[in-house]
Parts: structure tokens; C-alpha cells; sequence
């Protein structure tokens, strides 16, 4: 329970500093985000003092901080200076779903795939299938995710038309289209965006869980547990796995943030409405309050990662609770 | 557990075999339906929400008329040119009154009449500055609107001056004065009518999913006639990559400027498509500070020279790179117009390449390498400057890298500050720049040069603080001019003679649009305000 304690406490700690370092830092860097809205004509002196009221850009930066703390406690992240005031918690919850869908799909095929390859490699140890799958999981991994994105629209959808370029839905679809209609219009549009974000990723997890299955393949108790006549897959999953689940609880804590973060470049090039776009959107206009929202989600998605990391190893490795 | 197999069977099946596949949704697509590969993210429709951004007013334009459209010369000046729209003529009580008589036919797509009462609304919510700051700033010689009966329209001027049916029907429009009269204008945005917009225009709006697409749909009653095209869709695709590929797959039937995509060959002759070369309102240049970027209050130790300017005008192949950027429609002119503000006036010619003349120019000013490290100086200073160059204008940042390496080996050393939009612009707003690569819609009137090329600009868009006493006289004698087109090319002539900047590119895009739309004209400025006008041809 100490540990918990102060585990959480940390969490808690690293957040704070995590995001009042973002808000200050972001306030300090170059640009003013009014100056966007009157690029190229003047904005009158009452429009400008309206915009500076509406959003406290001008007020000291602690000020502005207690402000910002006081709102979020209160619910509210405040409104978009570059999209005329919308609510930044409306803006975010448009995109977070897209955002989760493609994020959890991505983490899914990363893990599951990444996972079984590795467990496949370490059985085959040494072998020439071992090594040419080191090699293939190695090309994938060294392949930047915009090439394999370009690379992997061009074929499928220009080249064959087998699947959408871009979107999450086809706006041709008509507004009547059944549940299972729309269901498979979804996953047609996620599975190019999905292989480009986890193509390159399962090499990674597949290298780590190869790596920490081998080890795992030596301990006593799978001997062990082979001598007392239990199928392979028993061996394999039951107990040689678990031992070796220890990277990839990390690994997870580690990709965990991908859920809320997004990929601008693979929301970009897929035209898929998520928060990485609004996020880069955001900082380009230093639209303040858009970036502070992304920032706490994501922030709170990799803190959480990590606390949520540690807390399964300690569940799954009884050594850890007594240590 | 599910085998793996058979799991991966199923998402096949569901990918592929299910009924809606993308190849069958695209071949049972209504030919009538028109899918737009857009660049932006539309956001609201309403006139008086669009703030900056043009995604807002195309798709307005589409939902909501004025009272006069410019026809198709875009001419802004005078009182002809215009093309009927909520009025059905107008005419001039005196030099400072405009009448119009609505059209009795004209109706809000809930079927309610449009009357005066809807122009006169819609104008003082434009003017009012704390809401609409950008158009407010150009209705401040309109007086007022007034209602004279149900279809009477009564609009006087402060100043007799030629641009005033453009400025009564084209920034302000009118808006529905028994929907929104009770909204105040802080509370329109987050309103319901933003998210189901009630126009008068030959187009409905049907839905918006953010930051994916915008549907609208014809208005089968529309008092002007009834669109062809059925179905609008705007598909959000801000990268220039996925809406090439939306074209190339054949998902999208029109896109914008083919030649602002990556690798443009590709898209040059497809068969399915038709293309439209459009003048458009845009103008690419490079401006030169007249003031010291150390301390404005000076003027600029280099530029304010105009044989030192002249000299880097002359040095620049101009031509040759912004074709190799912009595509071959592209033109560089010989003052700051764009190309469809060049129709209307007589544009002086363009300068030509020349660096024996430019390195003539700087030597009879005194830029000689005399220290032989391959930069020019005088007095000790090297011929160095800065040019601020917005990183997310990728078409910029190549130009100015070439002209970085043009201008080396003349003597001249370009140092190229590439940064982030918001750094850029609040630089330039502070005068912090040697040379800044900027660009920029004009407005499709003459007077709009004001706002940049005058001395009544500083504090405004003349960020360069160029000022010319004469070029500011020409141009108040032209606004006030019944036909100033002399003195209109006097002045653009007086600002040539003046180089304030390197005009690098009047743009001109290439548009595509599916064959089966016929009839296809695409209006300069707003390509897609004329679709209800086109035929579609049936197989």
C-alpha cells in the first residue's frame, strides 16, 4: 500500500510539472496567437481589445496560469482563439474517438502480431526462419511510417482500388446504410492508416519479445514443466510467456500515449479526423487553449501509461510486491 | 481463442465482400453528386462567422446570395458589370444613393420572402467591428442601409467615390433577419443556426462532420433556377498528398490547383478529367523593409536605395522559378496585381532578367567585393540580408533557396530565416525583416491596393512601411474617378518605378473536374459559386 501510495503520489507530481512546464514554455516561445487573425488587414483597436479580454493573452503569465487551473478544475479548457471561441473540450471530443479508434487498433495489431512473431522467432531459435523473420521485422521497423503510409495508398488505393484513400467513412455512403454496412465501411477506411502506424511498430515488439522469450525459454520451471508432460502451447503460453511479459509491459506504458496522441502524419495523409491534427493545427496558430487540452490528455495518457505499466508488472510478478 | 484464420478471413469478408464496398459506393455514386478534393476545413457558412477564412465564404457562396455578383470580368468598378442576384435592378437616386429593388420571387430556404429588412439586417451586423473586424474595415465609406417597403433597398454613401455597388453588395449580405434578430452577435457562433444554416442561395446546407466533410444539397425551388448538380460534398483533405489521391483514385470528381501537389505530372492527363486554368486573386512576392529591422524609426541602411532595389529586382529569374513552382500558368507581372486585378488595369510590363544591369546598378552605387571574399560591400558593410519565409509555405521556401543561390554568385548574400507561421507573422508585423516572402489574396477591387502599396497602409497590411506621397494621390484621384483607368496605370506605374518588392508570382491554378460535369465555368476568387449552373451529362 506504501508503495501504491507513492507511486500514485508521483504520478501525480510528474502530471503537474508536466503540464505547468507546457504552459509556460508554450507562452514563452515566439509568435502571438492574435496576430494570426489580422494577418493582412488591420484589426481595429476594438476588435483587438474584445479578442485580448475574451482571452487573457496579455495578462501575466501566472495570472493567466491561475486562470487556466481555476477553468480546468471547473470543467473547461477554454475556447479556440483560431476557431473563433468553439470550446476546446467540444473540439477535442469530436476527434478523440477517431483518435482512440485508430490508436487502439494500431496498439492491437502492434501487440498481437508483435507478440506472436516474437514468441514464433524464440521457438525457432537460431534457425534460418528465425533469421529472415529478424531480417523482414528489421526492414519494417527501419521504414519511415510516411513512405510505408504513401507507399501503401498508392497501392491499394490508386493502383488496385481495393481500398479508400483516405477518410473514416465514405461520404458517398448513404445516410440509410445499415449497421453492418457501416461497420465494414469503417474498418475498410482503418486498415491502411492502422497497417501504416503498427507495420513498422510489430518489428520493435517482436524484437523484444523474442529477445525476453529466450531467456524465459532457459528457466527451470518450463523445463520443468515440459518433464511433467504438458502440451507445447501450455509450456509456451502458460509459463514460459508470462515470464517473459515483463518488456512488453513496459513497451505498452511506453506506446500507451499513441491512444490519445494520434499521428499527425498518418491523420494528415489519410484525412483522418484526429487529435494529432488538431494538436499540430494548434501549434502552428499558437492557439493556447487547444494546445493545453491536447497536452493534459497526452500527458495524462503517458503518466498513466507508465503507472498503469508498473502496476501490472507488480500484479503479475509476485517477486515485485515483496521486494 | 478465435484462430487467427479465421479472424482474418472475417475482416477480409467484411472489407471487401460486404455490400457498400468504396469500388461499389464510387460506381453507384449519382452522377449528379459533385465530390471536391477542398483543402480546408470549413467551419461555419454564416456571412458575419467567416473571419479569415476563405473555406467559410466559398461554401457561403454556395447558400447564401447578394444582392449583385460581380460578373465575369470581376470588374469592381461602376455600377454595370454586376449580375442580378436578390436584386433585380438597381439604380442611382444621386451621387451618393444606390436603390435596390429585390426580386419578389427571392425566399429563405424555410420558404419565408428575403426582404429589405433581411439586406438592411445583414449589413449592421457586418459593420459592426468588435464581431466582424475584417469587413467592417472596408463598409466605412457606406453610410447606411435602409428599408424603403418590403423590396426596396436604399444605400448611402459617405463619399462619392467608383467602388461603391461593389462595396453595397459584395462584403455584406444579407441574413435572415426573423431567425437571427433575436442573437445577439456574441451569442451567433455557438448557436444552433451554425450548425443548420438557413440561406437563400441555390444550395442547402444537409450536414458538416468535422474536419472530414461538408454536404450540401440543391434547393429544388431556388427562384433562379434549379441546380443540376444534386449533391455537393467538400471532402477535408488539407494535405496536398491525400487530395491528389483522392483524384487519382477517382473518389473526388474536382480539385484545386493540380500544380500545388506533389509531383503535378501525375495528375496532367487523366482521362476522366477536364482542366481549367483560373486567374486567381493571389499574389506571391518578396517585400523590402524601408525601415531598419533594428530600429524602426530609422530607414534601412541597404533598401532604402531604389537603385539597390532595382538592382535585386533585375537579378531575380523571376519567370523561371516561379514556373518551375507554380506550373506554367503561372506569370511574374510588373506591378502588384494579381491576374484578375490585371484584367481590369493597364499593369506596366514586367522588368526583365537582367544581371549585367543589376551588377551595373550596384557598383555605380558602390556594392563592390573590394575585400575578394565573393560578397559585396561598401563602406566596410557587406551586401547582406535577411529574408523571413514562412516554413509551412513550402513553395516559398524552395523559391527563396533558389534565389539564395542566384543572388550568391552576383555578390549578393541572402541569409534565409525559415520559420514557423506565427513567428513569421508576428515579425513582419514588427518590421523585423530585411526581405519578407509574402503572400496573399488581393481584394478584386483596385482600391484594395491601398491596404499594401500606400502610405495610408503603414500600421495596416503595408508591413514594409513603403510610402510614396505620389503613388497615395494617383490612387485617391482613381477611387474617386468615374473611369480612372489612366490614372489607375499611372499609379501601378509610379509604384513599378518605386520596386517596393519583388513581385514573384500572379497565380493562376489549374483546376480539374470530371468530364461528366459540362457547362463548367469556375468563378476567379470563388471557383465554386457558379456549380448550380452546370450540366451534368447523364451516361
Amino acid at each position: 500500500m506504501t508503495w501504491l501510495l507513492g507511486r500514485v503520489a508521483s504520478a501525480i507530481i510528474t502530471y503537474l510539472m508536466a503540464t505547468t512546464l507546457i504552459f509556460f514554455l508554450m507562452r514563452l516561445t515566439p509568435g502571438d496567437p492574435l496576430s494570426r487573425l489580422s494577418e493582412d488587414r488591420p484589426m481595429p483597436a476594438e476588435a483587438r481589445q474584445h479578442l485580448l479580454e475574451l482571452y487573457g493573452t496579455d495578462l501575466p503569465l501566472t495570472v493567466q496560469y491561475r486562470r487556466f487551473l481555476r477553468a480546468a478544475f471547473a470543467g473547461s479548457l477554454g475556447g479556440s482563439i483560431a476557431q473563433g471561441g468553439r470550446p476546446v473540450t467540444t473540439l477535442i471530443a469530436e476527434r478523440i474517438p477517431a483518435t482512440l479508434l485508430l490508436g487502439t487498433t494500431a496498439l492491437a495489431l502492434n501487440f498481437i502480431f508483435g507478440i506472436w512473431l516474437g514468441v514464433w522467432q524464440a521457438r525457432r531459435h537460431g534457425t534460418p526462419a528465425d533469421q529472415w523473420a529478424s531480417v523482414l521485422s528489421l526492414t519494417a521497423y527501419a521504414t519511415p511510417a510516411f513512405w510505408l503510409g504513401l507507399a501503401l495508398i498508392w497501392l491499394f488505393g490508386v493502383e488496385l482500388r481495393l481500398l479508400p484513400t483516405g477518410f473514416m467513412h465514405d461520404p458517398l455512403l448513404p445516410m440509410n446504410a445499415g449497421p453492418w454496412e457501416r461497420t465494414g465501411d469503417l474498418v475498410r477506411h482503418l486498415i491502411l492508416p492502422a497497417a501504416t502506424l503498427s507495420l513498422a511498430t510489430i518489428g520493435a515488439t517482436a524484437r523484444y519479445q523474442r529477445a525476453a522469450m529466450i531467456d524465459a525459454l532457459e528457466l527451470g520451471c518450463v523445463r520443468t514443466a515440459r518433464v511433467k508432460g504438458l502440451p507445447e502451447g501450455a509450456v509456451l503460453w502458460r509459463h514460459a510467456w508470462r515470464n517473459a511479459l515483463g518488456p512488453m509491459l513496459a513497451l505498452f506504458g511506453l506506446w500507451l500515449p499513441l491512444l490519445v496522441a494520434g499521428s499527425v502524419f498518418v491523420e494528415s495523409i489519410f484525412s483522418w479526423p484526429g487529435l494529432g491534427t488538431l494538436a499540430w493545427e494548434g501549434i502552428g496558430t499558437r492557439d493556447y487553449p487547444v494546445i493545453m487540452g491536447v497536452a493534459l490528455l497526452v500527458s495524462a495518457a503517458v503518466v498513466g501509461g507508465s503507472l498503469m505499466a508498473d502496476l501490472l508488472h507488480r500484479w503479475l510478478d509476485p517477486r515485485l510486491r515483496t521486494a | 481463442m478465435i484462430p487467427h484464420r479465421v479472424l482474418l478471413a472475417a475482416l477480409l469478408g467484411l472489407a471487401s465482400g460486404a455490400p457498400g464496398s468504396p469500388l461499389l459506393a464510387q460506381e453507384a455514386r449519382d452522377p449528379a453528386t459533385l465530390a471536391i478534393a477542398y483543402p480546408r476545413n470549413p467551419g461555419s457558412a454564416v456571412p458575419t462567422l467567416w473571419g479569415a477564412d476563405i473555406a467559410n465564404r466559398e461554401v457561403s457562396d454556395l447558400m447564401f446570395l447578394r444582392l449583385a455578383d460581380l460578373g465575369p470580368e470581376l470588374r469592381t468598378v461602376g455600377d454595370k458589370g454586376f449580375v442580378p442576384r436578390l436584386a433585380r435592378k438597381w439604380e442611382r437616386r444621386d451621387p451618393l444613393t444606390l436603390v435596390f429593388e429585390l426580386d419578389p420571387r427571392a425566399r429563405w430556404q424555410d420558404g419565408t420572402p428575403v426582404t429589405a429588412a433581411d439586406v438592411v439586417f445583414g449589413f449592421e451586423r457586418a459593420r459592426n467591428p468588435r464581431y466582424t473586424p475584417r469587413v467592417a474595415t472596408v463598409l466605412t465609406r457606406v453610410r447606411s442601409f435602409a428599408a424603403e417597403g418590403d423590396r426596396r433597398v436604399v444605400v448611402k454613401f459617405a463619399e462619392k467615390y467608383s467602388e461603391q455597388m461593389y462595396d453595397a453588395t459584395y462584403h455584406a449580405l444579407p441574413l435572415p433577419a426573423h431567425l437571427l434578430a433575436a442573437i445577439p452577435p456574441e451569442s451567433l457562433s455557438s448557436s444552433a443556426f451554425v450548425s443548420n444554416p438557413v440561406g437563400n442561395g441555390p444550395y442547402r446546407w444537409v450536414r458538416r462532420v468535422p474536419d472530414q466533410l461538408v454536404e450540401l444539397a440543391a434547393d429544388t425551388g431556388f427562384f433562379l433556377g434549379k441546380p443540376q448538380v444534386r449533391r455537393i460534398l467538400f471532402l477535408n483533405a488539407a494535405a496536398a498528398e491525400a487530395r491528389a489521391n483522392l483524384i487519382l483514385s477517382g473518389t473526388a470528381d474536382a480539385s484545386d490547383n493540380i500544380y500545388s501537389f506533389p509531383n503535378p505530372a501525375r495528375l496532367e492527363k487523366l482521362p476522366a478529367y477536364q482542366y481549367y486554368p483560373v486567374p486567381t486573386l493571389e499574389l506571391i512576392y518578396i517585400s523590402f523593409n524601408f525601415r531598419d529591422p533594428a530600429d524602426t524609426s530609422r530607414p534601412h541602411p541597404i533598401l532604402t536605395d531604389q537603385a539597390v532595389r532595382h538592382a535585386l529586382v533585375l537579378a531575380t529569374d523571376r519567370v523561371t522559378i516561379s514556373r518551375a513552382t507554380y506550373g506554367p500558368f503561372v506569370r511574374s507581372p510588373g506591378a502588384p496585381v494579381s491576374p484578375i486585378l490585371g484584367r481590369a488595369l493597364d499593369v506596366p510590363p514586367t522588368p526583365p532578367y537582367d544581371t549585367l544591369a543589376a551588377i551595373r546598378l550596384l557598383e555605380s552605387r558602390g556594392w563592390i567585393d573590394h575585400d575578394g571574399d565573393g560578397v559585396r560591400d561598401k563602406d566596410g558593410k557587406p551586401l547582406q540580408l535577411r529574408i523571413n519565409v514562412p516554413s509551412q509555405a513550402n513553395s516559398r521556401v524552395v523559391m527563396a533557396t533558389r534565389l539564395q543561390e542566384a543572388y550568391r554568385s552576383l555578390g549578393i548574400e541572402l541569409q534565409l530565416d525559415v520559420i514557423d507561421g506565427s513567428v513569421w507573422t508576428a515579425r513582419r508585423q514588427a518590421g523585423q525583416f530585411d526581405l519578407d516572402f509574402a503572400g496573399g489574396s488581393q481584394d478584386p477591387a483596385p482600391s484594395g491596393l491601398t491596404q499594401s502599396w500606400s502610405c495610408a497602409g503603414i500600421g495596416g497590411a503595408n508591413m514594409s512601411h513603403y510610402c510614396d506621397p505620389k503613388v497615395d494621390t494617383l490612387i485617391a484621384r482613381a477611387v474617386r474617378a468615374d473611369n480612372g483607368a489612366v490614372v489607375w496605370r499611372d499609379a501601378l506605374r509610379q509604384i513599378a518605378d518605386d520596386y517596393p518588392a519583388i513581385l514573384m508570382a500572379a497565380l493562376t491554378n489549374t483546376y480539374v473536374v470530371n468530364r461528366r460535369f459540362q457547362n463548367v465555368t469556375l468563378r476567379p476568387g470563388s471557383p465554386w459559386a457558379n456549380v448550380w449552373q452546370w450540366k451534368v451529362a447523364t451516361p
